[in-house]
């Protein structure tokens, strides 16, 4: 009985030991870097004269007729650039532009991050930046899941439901505690 | 005179309760039948909701399910067959045993990869990966340690919570004796 007991304390003790040696991999709270809030590279194109054109607020038509091809259109329900519908933010911190655009949603009114671009050796990236959409077509390749909720569920949010399940883990444990007699194991 | 009145109340008083509490399980043999012929098919569904991750199941839903199937036995044999059956040293065992799977399955990421992946990064599983791929290991993770110690976690607090409240209810009935 006694070496039972020593063999469950050192169990425990192992698994309290990788719990805190885990703790440091928890990704920071509304870390916008981490995996699955980065953005997606949908393509690139010259430069040429689009700098100026973004500075101004005004969406080249290339990129809009790019986008739209790339089935980001009106029969697959998604926004387009439209003429007054969008706005072109600076952003700073990853240094490229951030283009906005207003759904028309009717209680929801502020403009959703949509589009990215950035900028490097004369060529301009247009990157993709909605958390549905990248769950939508990255997912499979992210997780090997074909299920967007399950990957969802058991990958991305893995810690949250492992202390859901710990939740409902405690709650039948207190109401062992508080209702059953004793010696009924 | 008071000690006769006492002795009189003694003779009389367990036989006048503990005529109902030993009264033997009502059987009824349509719902016997019934649950005879529905608690193995609720079981198998809810396994295959378990770990059903690649359509709409989940650990949750088939742990529910599972706990019914239970329940309903229950509700059918009585508590003292249920118990037979489910015993409550099991159930003590799948509560914890559920959580620690799910542990598991992310344990074994920093085991095989010698503390360089991440907790819960089921990719770093390379002696699974080198047999089905790396898409499969995942699933395969997902669906039979994520999903099946969830399920097993929920199956085992539903039932426990049930058993608990079906006893006290048992214990007030026999001979309202409070439980400490």
């Amino acid at each position: 009985m006694k070496s039972l007991s020593l063999a469950g304390l050192v169990l425990v003790l192992f698994l309290a030991g990788i719990f805190v040696y885990v703790v440091e991999d928890v990704p920071a709270f509304g870390d916008a870097k981490s995996p699955a809030n980065r953005y997606i590279a949908l393509f690139s194109i010259d430069a040429a004269g689009m700098v100026e054109s973004l500075d101004a607020g005004v969406v080249p038509a290339e990129i809009k007729s790019r986008t739209e091809a790339m089935g980001f259109n009106r029969e697959n329900y998604f926004p387009t650039l439209e003429e007054g519908n969008y706005v072109i933010a600076r952003n700073e911190e990853d240094e490229g532009w951030d283009i906005l655009i207003h759904e028309g949603e009717i209680f929801f009114t502020e403009p959703l991050k949509y589009y990215h671009v950035k900028e490097a050796e004369g060529k301009l990236t247009i990157y993709r930046y909605n958390w549905p959409v990248r769950v939508m077509e990255m997912t499979e390749e992210e997780t090997g899941t074909m299920n967007a909720v399950t990957s969802g569920l058991a990958d991305y949010r893995g810690y949250d439901t492992m202390y859901e399940e710990t939740v409902i883990f405690s709650g039948a444990v207190s109401v062992v505690m508080l209702l059953r007699k004793r010696g009924r194991l | 005179m008071s000690h006769g009145e006492k002795a009189e109340k003694e003779a009389t008083g367990p036989r006048s309760t503990a005529s109902p509490a030993k009264k033997e399980y009502k059987r009824d043999i349509i719902i016997e039948t019934t649950a005879k012929a529905m608690v193995p098919l609720i079981l198998l569904f809810g396994m295959y909701v378990m770990v059903g991750t690649e359509g709409t199941g989940g650990g949750f839903q088939g742990g529910t399910i599972l706990a019914a199937g239970f329940i309903l036995y229950v509700t059918a044999f009585g508590t003292v067959k249920g118990r037979e059956r489910m015993p409550e040293s099991w159930n003590a065992f799948f509560k914890s045993f559920g959580l620690y799977l799910y542990n598991g399955a992310g344990q074994i990421a920093i085991i095989f990869s010698l503390g360089a992946a991440q907790f819960l990064n089921y990719s770093a599983v390379w002696p699974l990966e080198k047999i089905v791929g790396i898409a499969v290991t995942r699933g395969y993770l997902v669906a039979f340690m994520v999903s099946v110690g969830i399920g097993v976690t929920v199956m085992a607090a539903f039932v426990s919570q049930f058993f608990d409240l079906a006893w006290k209810e048992e214990d007030e009935a026999e001979g309202g004796e409070q439980p400490c």
